[in-house]
């Protein structure tokens, strides 16, 4: 448990309600936050800024009580607090409402505010009445339109983020942190969510607003801070810094790692994907790859770019649009019919999708085509053993003995596998989705260079990325995907991360609806 | 809101409690054309009193339902709790019978600790774990019956009171059964342990950080189910006044079915007790009304499947209809 000690005397009242000193915490190995600072003035709306995987889902998770950081000091009104859980952060004044609303779907909404905190009657049971009765006078002022005695899964995002805050309200929360508070709102939601937020701000509650879009930090912040790789970079004020600058500052970073040179000649458009939706997911998505061509689809987590490759691939099926192979329209109804017709997919969790572990390397790799093996009825395994031999030395795969599973392996090798599966059918179109994901940078470049000989083996290569100097280091074209639509498609020329960004993030222009 | 201009169907489909019943008046309709002796009060009655004990298991399996997890378990837990009880009594006949039915608690409770135990906090499968506690407790039973029988005349009045006695023309059992499903009501629908039973069922994640620990509350869900599986035992056989280690074999099914029959949701969070109680009348119901049909009752195995199958379809329809509706009311997302 967390103790609050209170210094009678000596106590100087801080400017900030809270403050953060060289917060670290690690997971294994991995440094999620490298000594950050952060600083809550009362009354406040702060925003925190960075890329995906900056840091700022970890940094709130501390604040929350959540995960417990390695070191650093965390400072409530300039005393020392250590939250061990959500309830003891709870106790303190902290709520968060998280970007995947993490609501109670089947409950109502008077027991989402109430769980944890629920008014009961003498005989110790609860008193739904006085609860719904509170949770209107809670919810009213935020929404007209909430029935309080309704499950949440019946809400929309806006309304559930409404309950959310209500139920952060109902604690009497000083400190309410936003996680992408905007990021599927209407235009119409965020203004009403806006002030919702000014609202709170006058009531004295400091908010911290975690956000990817410029136009909620200049509506509602006054001050910004930008986290990059896990590291503190700066704070300034809202009206003292442009756009741009704090692009730059969000990236950073200098292209690090080495990409191999691409060789491969770009022919004609294999496949072709014509304005597909997907209602709630995506819309109107249209964009084509050729042979020998490396399209990268990137965007911010959310865009939608996921959601567009399991279409592709056949795990989903769109709503509308259609998909060309090879001029051919294809009804790409589910992953056999992707594979018989020569698109394959490299997923993204290799451990979980693209590896079996139980079974040795090389029937990893003929798993993806049985029938070939199959003679007289029998599989024949020295066929399997030979062609997954013959694989592994084409991709280069480093393995002492391809009898012993894939978790043998380092993960570039097991991504290798992985690979090795996907050649042993005929493709002509690869789908990568972050194929370098988990491998350390030295074996990064190993996993481009063979990218790059399937281009020139006349694959079509759509690889989805996150990884800005991936994408700009090894795609031909790239599509830039934001809130489920196609935000652009460049050339890779003379293309920065910060255009990228630019893209992913908010237009000038308002949000489409 | 507009409830009024709102379809029969989607009425119907929005209560799932209203069409159970309805089906259930169908079903009614129906035995009362083909047996017109079905509805004496005292057949009713004597059928709801041979079914009671299911009420209890299906109200126990629902509370491990709605967490999300399942107990195939139960059935060997009846039979464990019977062969000791009815052993003890015929040994020791001057023991007040009491005595007996909170001996069949505690073992219920032991057998569902040890469920909860390995389901809770070793993380075991729930499937798993119960289809080999239901062979230890089952093996446990056989031991200590040491294959033997129990016939009427070894059974104490006092303990045969605890299931045939008549309170208001009603027997016993089927009072207990009925505060069972009151008190079940009470602690899902208003008490904190009850509602975070149907927390970590809707959503594991939210739970942990709402600050709920899922392992104890599974292992209360399988404790209350054990104890309920304990007490079903003792009355089992109070009821018949016979005993042997094979009772209750396939009774973790019919509890199963119960609770899909009474609109649980086999994913866990969503259900309510008096869908389980409508379910338990439906199914005595037609358990009863097939045996009474002289060419029906070899088909009862299969009518009962199929009844299931018509309620998981149900289910399904149910549920999809409510994401539709969720999903209009939102709009949608882009």
């Amino acid at each position: 448990m967390f103790r609050k000690k209170r210094k009678e005397r000596g106590h100087k009242m801080s400017d900030y309600i809270l403050e953060l000193k060289d917060v670290v915490k690690t997971f294994g190995g991995v440094t999620a936050l490298g000594g950050v600072h952060f600083q809550l003035k009362k009354g406040e709306i702060h925003a925190l800024m960075g890329e995906n995987g900056a840091g700022k889902s970890t940094f709130i998770k501390v604040i929350t009580g959540v995960h417990q950081p390695d070191s650093g000091l965390m400072l409530l009104e300039g005393e020392k607090v250590t939250p061990r859980s959500t309830e003891d952060s709870a106790k303190l004044g902290i709520a968060a409402i998280y970007q995947h609303v993490t609501a109670f779907p089947d409950l109502s909404v008077t027991e989402n505010i109430f769980m944890g905190q629920e008014i009961k009657n003498k005989f110790g049971l609860y008193n739904w009445k006085l609860m719904n009765q509170r949770a209107k006078e809670l919810i009213e002022p935020l929404s007209k339109n909430i029935d309080v005695n309704k499950p949440m899964s019946s809400l929309s995002v806006a309304q559930q983020q409404l309950v959310e805050i209500a139920k952060a309200l109902s604690r009497d929360a000083r400190i309410l942190i936003m996680d992408e508070p905007t990021a599927s709102l209407s235009k119409k939601e965020c203004e009403e969510l806006y002030q919702i937020a000014e609202h709170l701000r006058d009531e004295g509650v400091s908010i911290i607003l975690i956000t990817h879009r410029f136009e909620d930090m200049y509506r509602l912040a006054t001050r910004v801070t930008v986290f990059r790789d896990s590291r503190y970079v700066g704070c300034w004020d809202v009206d003292k810094i442009s756009n741009e600058e704090l692009i730059k500052h969000m990236v950073g970073r200098e292209l690090t790692a080495m990409y191999p040179e691409k060789t491969a000649k770009i022919g004609d458009v294999v496949f072709k994907v014509n304005d597909i939706s997907k209602e709630g997911l995506f819309k109107n998505v249209s964009f084509d790859v050729r042979k020998g061509e490396i399209l990268a689809l990137t965007g911010l987590v959310g865009a939608g770019r996921t959601e567009v490759c399991q279409n592709l691939f056949g795990v989903l099926n769109p709503d509308s649009g259609y998909f060309e192979l090879e001029g051919q329209k294809i009804n790409i109804k589910n992953p056999g019919v992707a594979l018989n017709a020569g698109i394959g997919l490299l997923p993204e969790d290799r451990q979980k999708q693209g590896l079996i572990n139980e079974l040795p390397i090389y029937q990893n790799v003929s798993s993806a085509n049985m029938k070939k093996f199959v003679k007289g009825g029998a599989l024949s395994e020295k066929d399997e053993i030979d062609t997954a031999i013959e694989l592994c030395q084409k991709i280069q795969l480093k393995a002492n003995d391809i009898a012993a599973p894939p978790s043998s392996l380092s993960g570039g090798n097991q991504q290798k596998v992985v690979f090795a599966k996907l050649l042993n059918r005929d493709l002509k179109v690869l789908i990568l989705d972050e194929p370098t994901k988990g491998i350390d940078v030295g074996a990064k470049y190993s996993i481009y260079e063979i990218m790059n000989e399937l281009a020139s083996n006349g694959y079509a290569i759509i690889m989805v990325s996150s990884e800005m100097p991936e994408v700009l280091g090894m795609a031909d074209r790239i599509v830039v995907m934001r809130n489920g639509r196609v935000a652009t498609i460049m050339e890779n020329k003379n293309i920065t991360q910060e255009m990228i960004l630019e893209y992913s993030l908010q237009s000038a222009d308002g949000r489409e609806n | 809101m507009e409830t009024k201009n709102k379809s029969f169907i989607s009425k119907m489909t929005e209560s799932r409690n209203f069409g159970l019943i309805l089906g259930l008046i169908v079903l009614l309709i129906m035995a009362k054309i083909l047996t017109p002796s079905l509805y004496s009060f005292n057949s009713i009655v004597s059928m709801l009193q041979n079914n009671a004990v299911f009420g209890l298991l299906a109200i126990g399996e629902m509370m491990i339902i709605l967490t999300g997890g399942i107990d195939i378990s139960i059935g060997s837990t009846l039979s464990l709790t019977g062969v000791v009880c009815c052993r003890l009594m015929a040994e020791n006949p001057n023991v007040p019978a009491i005595v007996w039915v909170l001996l069949a608690l505690l073992i219920g409770a032991v057998c569902g600790a040890f469920n909860g135990l390995i389901v809770g906090y070793f993380k075991m499968v729930p499937m798993i774990a119960t289809l080999g506690t239901m062979y230890i407790f089952r093996g446990f039973s056989f031991l200590f019956s040491g294959g033997q029988w129990w016939f009427p005349h070894q059974f104490t009045e006092g303990y045969q009171a605890f299931a045939t006695l008549r309170i208001l023309k009603i027997p016993a059992i089927l009072w207990i059964v009925l505060i069972v499903f009151i008190l079940a009501a009470l602690f899902l629908g208003y008490t904190s342990k009850g509602r975070r039973i149907y927390a970590i069922g809707t959503n594991k994640e939210s739970s942990k950080i709402a600050g709920i620990k899922e392992a104890r509350v599974v292992f209360l869900a399988m404790l209350i189910c054990g104890m309920l599986a304990g007490l079903a035992g003792m009355l089992y056989t109070a009821n018949y006044a016979t005993c042997s280690y094979s009772i209750g074999e396939s009774y973790e099914m019919t509890a199963i079915a119960i609770c899909i029959l009474g609109g649980v949701s086999i994913n866990g969070g969503r259900g309510k007790v008096d869908g389980v109680f409508i379910g338990f009348i439906m199914m005595s119901f037609i358990t009863y009304f097939i045996s009474l049909l002289p060419g029906l009752s070899v088909w009862s195995d299969a009518i009962q499947g199929a009844i299931i199958i018509a309620a998981v379809v149900l289910n399904i329809f149910t549920e999809r209809s409510a994401a539709k509706r969720a999903l209009k009311e939102r709009g949608a997302l882009i």
